[in-house]
């Protein structure tokens, strides 16, 4: 029997103007029932032209080469009639990004529906109704929740109502697309159990795309590593995880570190643990918040933080570790004077935060904010030096100002810094971006950095540099750092100490190897057990 | 070295490189083409009016030419009711039209330019007030405020541009409100304020540049309609009456009964001069638009 899908020297490429650009070179993939196999590779390597490709959901303007055979057809040779009744019945998409895949204006029931009235004509009410009751089930839904609509539901509960609607025509092979990419960790373990059950349980085949390599280690029993659109390496997880054939695997694999492993420890990806960093001693107090609470809206209102007392001491690097929606930004923009505490009290190097424009000036010379996504933190319409000189001729200081601009953008190593002066934001890469908002931030010579999920929006490989960048600053220039991420795997890589941050309330302070390693609030327990790691077997076989 | 020397010549440079692209997409819309080539040979020609003509030929106590002739070799488009070329007439009129037209858009986008961005950067009950201030100029019926305002103030090219912008700026305000809101969320005006970038910063530096492109289509929009805006008043005999202008010929040559009389010649330049001249603003101002709002470029572009 021919296996679910036979990828034969697959090539695709665009037209752009006139030219053909290749996405994706040769590739050959089989993949059969009960298999799962992890499509890795950065954004811009290929990986989702390759899968959109198994259903031919490809724009106009690609061209696709090569043998896919999908239940033995050529997709390429089939009608659209037949090509039409092969989405979703033979093989169907999760999409990325489940806040935006749904329509709003529907009842997730109806848009369960949707695929098995389009594909199988008329059938009664009743008999659908039972259906999608049945799918809810699968997907861990209450089924009283068929009418509700999406803006009603999690992120997590949306992305089950994707995975309903993709099992909805019983196809044999499921693409999933970036599954977990928006949720937490906790709700991403979750939604992996979810695909590797189903799997195994109707004995089907799963292509799942990540960037994140220990999110497909972890539910995956075959890997797949892409690379300037060709696959550089295959494999059983194992195997490519314990000894990654390709330098890009290497490279992958060591971007997402595994909590506890010392080799981990202050070594950011490519960098060798730094013996300075270990060593240093952290000074006093820098930056404290006292009794801090910030309440929005009037009376019974949202408590975002409560009651938070924390302290960025001199020369060390917290990271301020939580799920999305635990007050960390709120409680870091506090800190920066951008948000008022309904009570408590901001202190910075002993001294409360002044509330006049001036004094707040003065104090934003100190403490400096790097953005989580660095395309959108810098204004389009500005060069790179306008980018970084702003905070100088805010603060007025511009008889150096071209000496300081050169001497930030060199601190943030882009060197040598006058060949960036007169770029644009769009003609760097999402890396070189994050250095110039660090650049703009370092320009002011501040003493403390709050840095919001620095790396969430970058490419593995590059993660780990701005990562060994934030390090370096701390080891060479004493630059105390604040990290807010939600990822423990970032925390255990650069920061001292590590506080956990759970509806608004700090549970948990202390060293990291304490901290991660022996942990004493559930809540940090939970944090650590939804990780993917390594060290857990592959859920979809055995 | 291919960087500029000075952080002065990085931003010059910039703004030349953002022209030259600006003018390479404007240059695809060959409507926008024409408009400009169009406003360009007009307003030359109302600007170079006192030297290619002679002035005095407007004055009704020079004119010895008989009234309501038709077009003839020394009067191309003929005569008014006084006996004055028509074409010279047109001509000046233009003139007119062209000065309140800008002047009248100018005043109505800058103060809706200046409501619009305060009411959406200082948000709050700033807001609230200004955008109430806003709907009841609103609904306000234009052309009867404007009549108000005429009759009430002294007749003059002052009170008609007052007239046209005081009455025409809310649709600017709410426009540029809503795009000052989408500019205000971007993360660089979060990360203007954490360098420690005061109201002044955030609005001079980020929001203004982003919102500036926009108000200058709207503009070429507004121009088009406060010449129309300009004529009906003049028709209405609301005008400057010791000027000559597009909408006051069309009025005279009402008042006259050239229309009665079959006096084409009388009706139709002045109307066609109108016409033309909202038509390329209007043109101008689509291909601004497609320039600023890559959305609105089809596809290929």
């Amino acid at each position: 029997m021919s296996p679910i899908l036979r990828l034969r020297d697959t090539s695709v490429s665009y037209l752009r103007d006139g030219e053909l650009v290749p996405a994706v070179r040769g590739v050959n993939l089989s993949l059969d029932a009960g298999e799962t196999l992890g499509l890795a590779g950065e954004s811009g390597c290929g990986k989702t032209t390759l899968a959109m490709s198994v259903l031919h959901l490809l724009p106009r303007s690609a061209r696709l080469d090569g043998e896919v055979l999908l239940d033995g057809h050529d997709v390429r040779t089939l009608s659209w009639g037949e090509l039409r009744a092969a989405r979703w019945s033979s093989a169907s998409v999760v999409f990325q990004g489940a806040m935006h895949a749904l329509n709003p204006v529907r009842s997730i029931g109806a848009q369960i529906a949707e695929p098995m009235r389009l594909h199988e004509g008329k059938q009664s009410e009743s008999r659908l109704r039972e259906r999608i009751a049945e799918l809810l089930e699968q997907v861990e839904l209450p089924v009283r929740r068929v009418d509700a609509h999406p803006h009603e539901l999690s992120g997590g509960q949306r992305q089950r109502v994707m995975i309903a609607m993709a099992l909805a025509c019983g196809p044999r092979l499921l693409i999933a697309d970036e599954p977990t990419t928006a949720l937490d960790v906790v709700v991403q373990s979750q939604i992996l159990e979810l695909l590797g059950r189903l799997v195994s349980e109707r004995d089907i085949a799963l292509m799942m795309i990540s960037h994140d390599l220990s999110v497909l280690s972890s539910s995956c029993s075959e890997l797949a590593v892409m690379y300037q659109g060709e696959l550089v390496e295959q494999g059983p997880t194992d195997r490519v995880m314990a000894d990654p054939g390709h330098e890009h695997s290497r490279a992958l694999a060591a971007a997402f570190p595994t909590v506890g492993d010392s080799r981990f420890r202050f070594a950011p990806a490519g960098t060798r643990p730094s013996e300075e960093a270990s060593s240093a001693e952290p000074g006093s107090a820098l930056l404290a918040a006292r009794g801090v609470s910030v309440n929005f809206g009037s009376g019974d209102g949202i408590h975002a933080v409560r009651e938070v007392n924390l302290e960025v001491a001199d020369n060390e690097i917290l990271a301020l570790v939580g799920q999305s929606g635990s007050g960390k930004t709120t409680l870091a923009r506090t800190l920066l004077g951008l948000q008022r505490p309904s009570s408590g009290r901001v202190l910075f190097d002993g001294a409360e935060l002044a509330t006049s424009t001036r004094g707040l000036r003065r104090y934003r010379g100190q403490v400096q904010l790097v953005l989580q996504d660095p395309t959108g933190a810098l204004n389009p319409r500005h060069t790179v030096y306008e980018a970084v000189a702003e905070g100088l001729r805010i603060h007025g200081a511009t008889s150096d100002e071209r000496d300081r601009v050169t001497e930030a953008l060199e601190a943030a190593e882009l060197r040598p810094a006058e060949s960036f002066f007169a770029r644009f934001p769009h003609e760097l890469s999402g890396g070189q971006r994050q250095r110039v908002v660090i650049a703009g931030a370092l320009v002011l010579r501040p003493s403390v950095l709050v840095a919001d999920e620095p790396v969430a929006s970058l490419d593995a490989t590059v993660r780990g540099e701005i990562l060994a960048l934030l390090l370096r600053l701390r080891v060479e220039r004493g630059l105390s750092t604040l990290v807010i991420t939600h990822d423990l795997g970032l925390a255990w890589t650069i920061a001292d100490r590590v506080a956990v941050m759970y509806q608004g309330h700090i549970v948990e302070e202390g060293e990291v190897e304490q901290v991660l390693l022996n942990p004493a609030h559930d809540y940090t327990r939970t944090l650590l057990a939804a990780v993917p790691s390594l060290r857990e077997q592959p859920a979809t076989e055995r | 070295m291919s960087a500029p020397a000075t952080p002065r010549a990085i931003a010059w440079s910039r703004r030349g490189a953002t022209l030259a692209e600006s003018w390479r997409v404007y240059r695809r819309d060959r409507g926008g083409l024409v408009g400009l080539a169009l406003l360009v040979v007009i307003v030359a020609l109302a600007v170079l009016a006192p030297v290619l003509t002679d002035g005095s030929g407007l004055n009704v106590t020079r004119v010895d030419a008989a009234p309501l002739q038709p077009p003839s070799a020394s009067h191309w488009l003929g005569t008014d009711e006084s006996g004055r070329s028509v074409l010279l007439l047109t001509w000046w009129g233009a003139r007119m039209s062209l000065v309140i037209g800008l002047a009248a858009a100018a005043l109505s986008v800058v103060i809706g330019t200046v409501v619009g961005v305060l009411a959406a950067h200082f948000g709050g009950w700033t807001s609230t007030l200004l955008m109430r201030f806003t709907d009841f100029f609103l609904v306000l019926p234009a052309l009867v405020l404007a009549i108000a305002l005429s009759t009430v103030l002294t007749r003059g090219l002052g009170t008609i541009v007052l007239a046209i912008g005081v009455t025409s700026w809310p649709q600017t305000a709410r426009l540029v409100r809503a795009q000052t809101l989408t500019v205000e969320t971007r993360p660089y005006i979060e990360r203007a304020k954490a360098l420690g970038g005061g109201h002044r910063h955030v609005i001079g530096k980020h929001v203004l540049p982003a919102v500036l492109p926009l108000v200058f289509a709207t503009t070429t929009l507004t121009v088009a309609s406060a010449i129309i805006a300009e004529s009906t008043l003049s028709f209405l005999g609301l005008g400057d009456p010791s000027r000559v202008s597009w909408g006051a010929m069309l009025k005279s040559a009402m008042d006259t009964g050239a229309v009665t009389a079959g006096a084409w010649w009388y009706l139709l330049p002045p109307g066609l001069g109108i016409a033309i001249v909202v038509l390329s603003f209007t043109l101008c101002g689509r291909a601004l638009e497609t320039v600023f709002n890559p959305r609105l470029r089809g596809v290929g572009a």
